[in-house]
């Protein structure tokens, strides 16, 4: 049975294999929330903006499922906008009955009856609860008037404003989502769209609505009006993690019989660039083809023919053709974006048009039409390839095929080929890139630690730990008494990357500050290189290295004025040459491997859970109640404090009035196996301490129970006096077995720490 | 020697007591015991030094102002010695500094007894 939570609607991927985009659906939700939250503020419009085929279709459509399954107070309304329906009578007749039937559907709780669209309004009229027969009725009569009356606006208004009625006689909230709004550009529909966001049908109290398309073009619709800006919420659609689309990508092989390889899954997502409708097109052509999918070769071989002649090249031809409609546009246009690709850096807009054969201001309007559709990108008058790889495959093999002139099949074996040689390089890449943003991160958590030196120098690491295991490596670095004190990073930036063979380097900068004062002088830069070599860092490639990392500090350094020093800090896969250990030693750089910055992340986490866990670092302790048996408290509650990082004159105060706590419980316990109970807990920032005896309250004196002539009201007058002078917090506690003294150290950390 | 047992030391006319690492009840009062054993034999100056002790606690303080008044009142004299910061900062804050004098090192305090004038046995 299906699950109605899980019923799939209009969504287009199965469920479970839409996932990582709960903010962004939440975010679109909010809109609903805050429009219901005060009817009197201004209707709410959502713009998702992101990059193509990022999901932003499938993200409405889920919302729509979710809302349409849900059936609470949020009716879902949605429309995408179709080239062949943008003439305003047919756009209206066509949004107001898929708005009308969606409507009637979701009272229903039928899906089913979304299908109904097609139908005549007064079909799907007939289908409406009875309770909303009548209001639906006359919004149908109001629209079918204006078609009478030959009033296309009038239509688009009522068209648009439907949702808004429907839900108003309803007591609900409307979402209306609209998809492909970037087809209105030049349309009637623009004006009468744009017109109306301002005022109108799409300012109702109860309706909010979600616009999504090109973001380029999308922008572009919005009119300059400032109160307009203030209600339009940008929700920004990220491209998602490789590890989501490679779920994706296995689940949908998996549906569809398709065997997979976890390496060809991985290179899937890294030369697709995460992209779903690429990955689900490949998944689709092995499908149909009957292959499989276990082997590089077998991928490269389905992407090529996909790229060529399949869904992935139709849907590229179809992009290019909305920009260039006349066949010498297209021509132009695989001639700009091949141009550009060669190039692999900006190339100056006039450039690129003189090279496209078409007339000038022809060629800068085709180049403007191809940003819009962000197939290039367009900047202060330089022209870049988009950084779409499989956009970029495609124009290589088209331009190879219908402009250099080798036959089709060529051109394909060709790509083939370059895929088959990139392909390592690429997986080669991905490693970088993980190794980058683990870089990254763990410099995100440089806050002031103080963690050991062998992390920073690799030949003492070296001498202390070769050959040991892990867990001894762990205990050795908790016991190592030189430190490096790290400082708090508050930005990173990438200084690009650089390679020869069988090196390659990624430099970073971390600005920050050290000794946790945010003044000038305490400023710091590190500067790092993170490099990957098959043997350990030679002294030439080192000098390479540092030709390109001197100037970036000499930048950063001179630049701030301010900027008191850098740190070097070089990070080898594989080690160092001993001369380049030593020379890097010289100029008091920090080194180390790829396996420091685990151990390193290792510490972090263990040092940041050791904080939030000490509440739960607790001790107890029973001394009995004899001489001196308090000493031993003494003794104990000084280990504690000491390994709590507590300086030397708070110590000696816990112990002494430790002392006087456990003597007044001695002085008035009843206890009959005559012992003292004492808990010591490590908090974030204090050591308490509890003593509890079984017998009378603390601090109350009884003459009777005394067990020493000495034990006079006026020394324990003196005790408690003492605890409360030494201790930050006391208190005294009545249990249901005696009484209990609770006292509180802060953490007062010596000064020069 | 017992736990409880402390030393002393005789010099230039002149008593030492040493309470040892834990001024405690036990101590406290063998250390009156002491104090007035030389109280007897006529020798009133006397220093206690605290270069061991590193606990002191309230029935030892108790015993201790004791200890001071039973020297004051046979008209003799009685200095501190070398107590670490804890033990100073805990014998002012229970007012002991307006009680009795307190000196860094045993020696300044032999020296301010010798400048000190003391009764004479009556």
């Amino acid at each position: 049975m299906t699950d109605l939570n899980q019923r799939r609607i209009l969504s287009r991927l199965f469920y479970g294999e839409f996932s990582d985009r709960e903010s962004e659906i939440e975010a679109v939700f909010d809109l609903i929330v805050r429009a219901s939250d005060d009817f009197d503020s201004p209707t709410l419009i959502g713009l998702l903006l992101g990059l193509p085929r990022v999901g932003k279709s499938e993200l409405l459509r889920n919302c729509f499922d979710r809302l349409f399954n849900e059936n609470g107070g949020a009716a879902p309304f949605f429309y995408a906008l179709r080239r062949s329906r943008l003439a305003s009578e047919e756009f209206a007749r066509d949004c107001f009955s898929q708005f009308l039937s969606q409507f009637v559907a979701f009272r229903r709780n039928d899906p089913q009856l979304i299908e109904a669209a097609d139908q005549p309004l007064s079909i799907i009229h007939r289908a409406a609860l009875p309770e909303d027969y009548s209001s639906v009725k006359q919004v149908i009569d109001s629209f079918t008037k204006a078609a009478e009356d030959n009033k296309p606006a009038m239509m688009v208004r009522l068209a648009l404003s439907a949702p808004a009625l429907f839900a108003e006689h309803a007591q609900l909230n409307a979402l209306v989502m609209m998809d492909n709004c970037e087809l209105i550009i030049g349309t009637d529909l623009d004006s009468a769209i744009s017109g109306t966001l301002g005022s109108g049908p799409m300012r109702s109290p109860r309706a909010s609505y979600a616009l999504t398309g090109l973001r380029r073009p999308l922008i572009k619709l919005i009119p300059p009006d400032q109160e307009l800006f203030s209600r339009i919420k940008v929700i920004n659609i990220e491209r998602t993690k490789d590890a989501v689309v490679e779920k994706f990508t296995r689940m949908r092989a998996e549906r569809l019989g398709v065997e997979t390889s976890d390496s060809t899954i991985e290179l899937m997502s890294q030369q697709l660039d995460c992209d779903f409708f690429y990955a689900s097109a490949i998944i689709d052509a092995a499908a149909s083809g009957g292959v499989s999918l276990k082997t590089f070769i077998e991928f490269e071989r389905v992407y090529t023919a996909e790229v060529l002649t399949g869904r992935i090249g139709h849907y590229l031809d179809a992009s290019l053709r909305e920009a260039a409609v006349l066949p010498r546009d297209g021509r132009a246009a695989l001639e700009a974006i091949a141009l550009i690709n060669e190039a692999g850096c900006p190339v100056p807009l006039d450039a690129v048009a003189e090279r496209m054969g078409i007339p000038a201001d022809q060629a800068e309007a085709l180049l403007d039409r191809l940003h819009s559709r962000e197939l290039i990108d367009v900047n202060y008058g330089f022209v870049s390839p988009s950084g779409d790889p499989v956009l970029s495959d495609y124009v290589r093999a088209r331009h190879r095929s219908e402009i250099a002139g080798a036959p089709r099949p060529i051109a394909g074996q060709e790509l083939l080929g370059e895929k088959l040689k990139h392909s390592y390089r690429l997986m080669m890449s991905r490693f970088n890139r993980g190794i980058e943003s683990q870089l990254v991160q763990l410099l995100s958590r440089f806050d002031f630690q103080s963690v050991p030196a062998s992390l920073f120098d690799q030949d003492e690491y070296e001498k202390r730990y070769r050959g040991v295991s892990r867990v001894q490596v762990r205990r050795g670095l908790d016991d190592e008494k030189d430190r490096v004190r790290l400082p708090q990073i508050v930005f990173v930036h990438d200084l690009g990357g650089g390679e020869q063979p069988g090196v390659n380097w990624r430099l970073f900068a971390a600005s920050g500050f050290e000794g946790g004062i945010y003044t000038e002088a305490n400023e710091v830069l590190w500067v790092i290189a993170l490099i990957n070599s098959k043997e350990p860092l030679d002294v030439e490639s080192l000098g390479r290295i540092d030709q390109r990392l001197e100037p970036s500090i000499r930048s950063k350094v001179g630049k701030s004025g301010v900027l008191s020093h850098a740190v070097r800090w070089y990070v080898s896969k594989e080690g160092f040459s001993a001369i380049a250990a030593e020379r890097l030693a010289n100029a008091h750089a920090y080194r180390s491997s790829y396996s420091h910055l685990d151990l390193l992340q290792d510490y972090l986490t263990r040092l940041a859970l050791s904080g939030a866990t000490r509440p739960a670092s607790e001790f107890e302790l029973v001394i009995p109640i004899e001489d001196e048996a308090e000493l031993i408290a003494a003794r104990t509650a000084e280990q504690i404090a000491r390994a709590a990082d507590f300086d030397q004159e708070s110590i000696n105060q816990i112990k002494t009035a430790l002392i006087e706590a456990c003597i007044n419980a001695a002085e008035h316990s009843d206890s009959p196996d005559r012992k003292i109970h004492q808990r010591f807990a490590i908090d974030e920032d204090k050591l308490i301490i509890t003593v509890s005896n079984r017998g009378k309250i603390f601090g109350k004196a009884n003459g009777q129970s005394a067990p020493s002539v000495r034990s006079s009201k006026n020394s324990r007058g003196r005790g408690l006096r003492i605890i409360r002078a030494l201790m930050d917090q006391v208190e005294f506690e009545r249990t249901d077995e005696g009484a209990r003294l609770v006292m509180t150290k802060y953490f007062k950390r010596p000064s020069n720490q | 020697m017992s736990a409880a047992e402390i030393k002393t030391r005789l010099t230039e006319g002149a008593a030492v007591i040493y309470p040892g690492a834990y001024l405690n009840q036990l101590r406290g009062e063998r250390i009156e015991s002491v104090c007035q054993e030389f109280l007897d034999r006529g020798i009133r100056r006397i220093v206690v030094n605290f270069q061991e002790t590193e606990l002191i606690n309230s029935i030892g303080i108790s015993i201790l102002l004791g200890v001071i008044e039973s020297v004051n009142n046979a008209r003799g004299a009685l200095v501190l010695s070398n107590l670490n910061d804890s033990n100073r900062e805990l014998f002012e804050m229970l007012g002991l500094g307006s009680h009795v004098e307190m000196a860094a090192t045993e020696e300044l305090a032999l020296l301010s007894l010798s400048e000190e004038t003391v009764g004479s046995a009556t």
